[in-house]
């Protein structure tokens, strides 16, 4: 070895610590068996996931029919409600509050709070009850992409996430053109502020940086590869007079929307760099921002630059040569081919050789609201049995509990490069876990699986017996545990593993005893005792299987 | 000893280390010739997150005409800036950093950045953290390198007797890019010490060779480390103390109290990353009507609070001379503010420096505003960043300057921050082990201590974990060779304790146990 690369190691240069075998698969379509395995693997990534029932719907329905449905289009989901707040007099608790703008004087802010609850609390509604589709999915991953936060008036950030929510299947060029003018865009990057006589350039920098092409090594003074300071300061002219209007109005006239005003755009040329191919782009009005979108999207770039993106999001952190040369080119290509369509792509990708190899199952860490949703999920967790102000204070208490905790607030996040796990290296997804993190999601799992939520005296907690009731062979203990592990984890565990969890299910007993017992149970409906026996051992077990690091992973 | 050690634990369960720079071609006397592991000195971070405007926070006075010329709207009254130094002033809402200042604790590094400074706040983070070159990525923390040379392996095999406590702690839900080590990070995050509750313990079963194995055993060892190093952060919390009130109504003041409560408890921890966000001021950065209050005031007032507070408690305990505390961000700002009351990423900032070792005062010049600066300019650098890195690395850490040269660049030059506290130039150390026993340990009584020494002044002595010394067995002048001492605890609380050992050639340190009776 010579000095060099002596040192280029020693600098953490090379990560050749662990070198586990190298995933060598691209994107031709699979064509093995699409089993128990496969379907969970591909509704765990694509969905915040799986119950038993639907895994076994997907290995019914196959690949194709299963890839489907989970890229349909669905009409939107019905807007956040008012649910507790009695004193708002433009809203009556049980209707929508998202057209309407807010009352004055002191009520105003408390009236934004509980509107900003009504929306945290819906969002995770609809992760939690989305049957077979990758949207909820999809809105999540254009939220850490085109981020914003913060923002502080819930109608802009409704607005801003059913933009993403529509557009969440379709074509990444376009919803580049409606995101840089959304009203909750202008404010978070300072669009709004961004006039002729004073450029701001912030949105112009991630919108090249973080939204489209993305940065390239600096290989000269200000030039990224990809784009140069110069086509900052320049693009931020074009970008120039968008303002947005109705920030937490309370006058009826004016609700949320954006405006162009003219005599505030830069309507002098802009000249491009070299990386744009010296593009002069002359006055176009309110149509230039749209000009300068297509202009960026010339450059393939941007597909490799969305395509690692989906990578990282859907398969796996490391990108290497392989990946690169056998993933991510094929994918852009794909992207290009089709005009930057989304749907495409995702369909490419999720019926890949590369998705479905072995080694590429299991190795991502959950994000916190897919390790949040995914416990509720996976164990047939229903919001039906409560009323709106419940389900709606539930699931609140359940977002405020842990999301700062964990490390993942929705519509807060850290930067405006979104959250680290998808692009810090070299930790990535590993930048979840940390030792104060590890206590809230332990907490958390402990609480879904015994005492559970509070909200407007509803409690939710993981129905075991409803659960458990739904596997095939509830009977047996090792039948039992193996087919909860089946759902929960995405690869098998060790027989020592599950011997452990049925020391804790049934602990220094035979097995038959369970078999006793739970048969018991079933023969007699409603026998209180017999049911809370039953019951409580399998809050134990359920306790025990979502503490396991493997229930972390997808 | 240690390194011996190191090579068979490396050689039997790490093999792939065998192609690190560790046992490759690197001769381990130089790597490893004066590195003090035994060196109780304690560095804290503060991380100024989003790009502290430098301009707004020391300012130059000699430079104030341009200043009013290029950022009016922004600029403070001269009448209200706290002078300090000759031609400088502090901003008028850190009056606790001037006392600071004015009693010599404090010191400013004008201008530092580093060459083509990259305006990305996640590159320019991310170079601030690895201490790389602008054009290359690299992906561990500057240092984590440094802890890699402390705790080769690292995490296998820790904590064990020698190392219990975490080598670093990251006060918040994030661990901190700096102490990215080769392998993993070195920094524990924590935000209550005195509420880590333990966490299931996984089944340890093997994992298989595949990146879905390599994510599992990292998730069980992160499980399983946070449980070993819970217990000694609980243990320093509960055995520490505050000794002066803290500012508890924001972030940075819980945390540095923290970070005072666990030195304070005898933790051995070397580095303590703590962050205040907000810095990232477009808009807003002033208020429209008194540039002195607002956002860029609030932040800095928040941190003249905390830090002032943190170092009169280390004073107040007798720990200052053992902590030192350094800000950071990834830039400064630009000179001339923009329309939103704000300004943009700019280029170089000053770095403040606080604690009882620094040299105090100013070092470097001021930096000079043009009289019609453009747009898109910024201060350039005077100081590379990792000249400063270095300099803490040999002159507090006392890392040989050649393997300076490794952790951060070759062109490293050393800055003079470090004054006083027993402050050894690492170069001219000899690289002669001290070699102590000490018997039993934990004890109850009695301690028995066996060192050798040349014919030299020797200090032996017990500290407790607040730093007061119990007791001194020697301090005089020995002829060389063995030599044997009896430590009495009679009366002394069960708990830690450290024996120190002067020499001329340095200083080693062996923590004690005393146990009730």
């Amino acid at each position: 070895m010579d000095r060099r690369t002596t040192l280029a190691t020693l600098l953490g240069q090379k990560t050749e610590t662990a070198a586990p075998p190298v995933v060598t698969s691209g994107l031709t379509p699979y064509t093995g068996s699409f089993e128990f395995q496969q379907a969970s693997h591909l509704l765990r990534r694509t969905t915040f996931g799986p119950n038993y029932e639907m895994i076994k719907k997907a290995v019914n329905a196959g690949l194709d029919a299963t890839l489907a449905e989970l890229l349909a289009d669905n009409p939107l989901p019905e807007p956040p409600l008012n649910y507790d707040f009695e004193e708002d007099p433009l809203v009556p608790v049980g209707e929508t509050w998202v057209n309407a703008t807010y009352p004055t004087g002191s009520l105003k802010s408390m009236v934004r709070n509980y509107r900003s609850r009504s929306l945290r609390a819906w969002t995770f509604k609809q992760m939690i009850e989305e049957g077979t589709s990758i949207r909820e999915t999809m809105t999540l991953f254009w939220h850490n992409h085109y981020v914003t936060g913060d923002i502080n008036d819930p109608n802009f950030e409704y607005r801003y996430i059913t933009l993403l929510r529509e557009n969440a299947l379709g074509n990444f060029r376009e919803l580049t053109k409606k995101v840089t003018i959304d009203p909750a865009m202008l404010r978070y990057l300072n669009g709004n502020q961004n006039i002729a006589a004073a450029p701001n350039e912030n949105y112009a920098r991630e919108l090249l940086e973080l939204f489209t092409i993305g940065k390239g090594p600096l290989v000269g003074p200000g030039d990224y590869t990809n784009y140069t300071e110069q086509d900052v300061i320049q693009m931020a002219r074009v970008l120039t007079g968008w303002r947005d209007r109705g920030y937490n109005s309370s006058n009826p006239d004016q609700p949320v929307d954006v405006e162009f005003r003219y005599n505030q755009h830069d309507q002098l040329p802009k000249l491009l760099s070299p990386r744009f191919d010296n593009a002069i782009i002359n006055d176009m009005a309110d149509q230039e921002y749209a000009y300068l979108v297509d202009l960026i999207f010339t450059k393939n770039e941007c597909a490799r630059f969305i395509s690692r993106k989906l990578y990282r999001w859907f398969v796996y952190y490391v990108i290497d040569d392989n990946v690169e040369q056998n993933v991510i080119e094929p994918l852009a290509q794909i992207i290009v081919d089709n005009d930057y369509e989304i749907k495409p792509a995702l369909d490419a990708l999720l019926r890949s050789e590369h998705f479905f190899d072995m080694l590429s199952m299991g190795p991502m860490i959950k994000h916190p609201i897919d390790f949040m949703i995914s416990a509720l999920r996976n164990t047939n967790f229903s919001l039906s049995q409560f009323n709106l102000d419940q389900e709606y204070t539930i699931l609140w208490n359940i977002f405020r509990l842990n999301s700062e905790g964990m490390q993942m607030v929705y519509f807060t996040p850290p930067s405006v490069a979104g959250w680290k796990a998808w692009y810090q290296e070299p930790s990535f997804y590993r930048t979840w876990i940390n030792s104060a993190t590890l206590n809230v999601r332990q907490n958390y799992t402990a609480r879904i699986a015994n005492s559970g939520y509070t909200g407007a005296g509803g409690v939710a907690k993981l129905d075991v017996l409803t659960f458990v009731a739904s596997l095939d062979d509830p009977f047996d203990p090792n039948n039992l545990i193996s087919e909860i592990a089946s759902i929960l984890f995405p690869q098998p565990i060790s027989q020592a593993q599950k011997d452990a969890l049925k020391g804790v299910l049934i602990p220094g007993l035979p097995d038959f005893e369970w078999t006793v017992e739970y048969s018991d149970y079933v023969n007699n409906p409603g026998d209180p005792n017999l049911e809370a026996a039953v019951e409580d051992k399998l809050r134990n077990l359920l306790t025990a299987m979502l503490s396991m690091p493997e229930f972390y992973l997808s | 000893m240690k390194r011996r050690k190191f090579l068979q634990t490396t050689g039997l369960s790490l093999p792939f280390m065998l192609n690190g720079f560790r046992i490759g071609a690197m001769p381990m006397s130089s790597l490893f010739s004066s590195l003090n592991v035994d060196n109780d000195r304690v560095l804290v971070l503060i991380n100024l997150i989003g790009g502290n405007d430098g301009l707004n926070t020391i300012i130059p006075l000699d430079q104030y005409d341009k200043l009013a010329n290029a950022r009016g709207n922004i600029l403070l009254p001269e009448s209200q800036l706290l002078g300090v130094g000759f031609d400088n002033a502090l901003h008028p809402s850190m009056t606790d950093l001037k006392g600071l200042f004015d009693n010599g604790k404090m010191t400013v590094v004008q201008s530092v950045g580093y060459p083509n400074q990259n305006r990305s706040h996640f590159r320019s983070s991310d170079i601030w953290s690895t201490g790389s070159p602008a054009n290359e990525v690299w992906t561990s923390g500057w240092l984590g390198r440094y802890l890699d040379q402390e705790a080769p392996g690292y995490p296998t095999g820790y904590p064990n007797s020698e190392y219990p406590d975490p080598f670093a702690i990251t006060i918040g839900s994030l661990v901190s890019e700096t102490c990215q080590g080769t392998v993993t990070n070195f920094s524990l995050a924590i935000n209550d010490p005195f509420n880590l509750n333990p966490l299931a313990d996984p089944v340890n079963e093997p994992v298989p060779d595949t990146p879905y194995g390599d994510e599992l055993s990292f998730l069980r060892t992160s499980i399983a480390q946070t449980n070993l190093y819970s217990e000694s952060i609980e243990d320093a919390a509960n055995a520490g103390a505050n000794v002066v009130s803290y500012p508890e109504d924001f972030a940075l003041g819980r945390a540095l109290k923290n970070v005072a409560l666990m030195i304070s408890g005898g933790l051995q921890t070397k580095v303590y990353v703590v962050s205040i966000g907000g810095f990232d001021t477009h808009a807003n950065q002033v208020d429209q009507d008194d540039p002195t209050v607002g956002n860029h005031a609030n932040l800095l007032s928040q941190l003249s609070q905390a830090v002032a507070a943190f170092q009169l408690d280390l004073q107040a305990q007798g720990l200052d001379e053992r902590v030192l505390t350094m800000t950071f961000s990834e830039f400064g700002r630009r000179i001339r503010s923009n329309e939103s009351f704000g300004t943009d990423h700019g280029d170089a900032a000053p770095m403040m420096l606080f604690g009882s070792c620094v040299a105090p005062g100013f070092i470097g010049n001021n930096p000079e505003i043009p009289d019609e600066p453009e747009v898109q300019e910024a201060l350039p650098m005077q100081y590379d960043f990792r000249n400063v890195y270095g300099s803490l690395l040999q002159d507090w850490f006392q890392i040989a300057e050649e393997d300076v040269r490794q952790i951060l660049y070759a062109g490293y030059q050393h800055i003079p921050i470090i004054q006083g506290c027993e402050t050894i130039n690492s170069t001219s150390e000899t690289a002669v082990p001290i070699e102590i026993t000490a018997a039993p340990n934990p004890f109850v009584n009695q301690l028995r201590v066996s060192f050798a020494c040349g014919n030299e002044r020797v200090r032996l002595s017990v500290y407790n974990s607040i730093g007061h010394e119990m007791a001194v067995a020697f301090d005089k002048n020995l002829p060389a060779g063995e030599h044997q001492a009896t430590i009495e605890a009679h009366g002394w609380p069960a708990g830690h304790y450290y024996l120190h050992l002067q020499l001329e050639k340095g200083r080693q340190k062996t923590q004690l146990l005393v146990k009730s009776r």
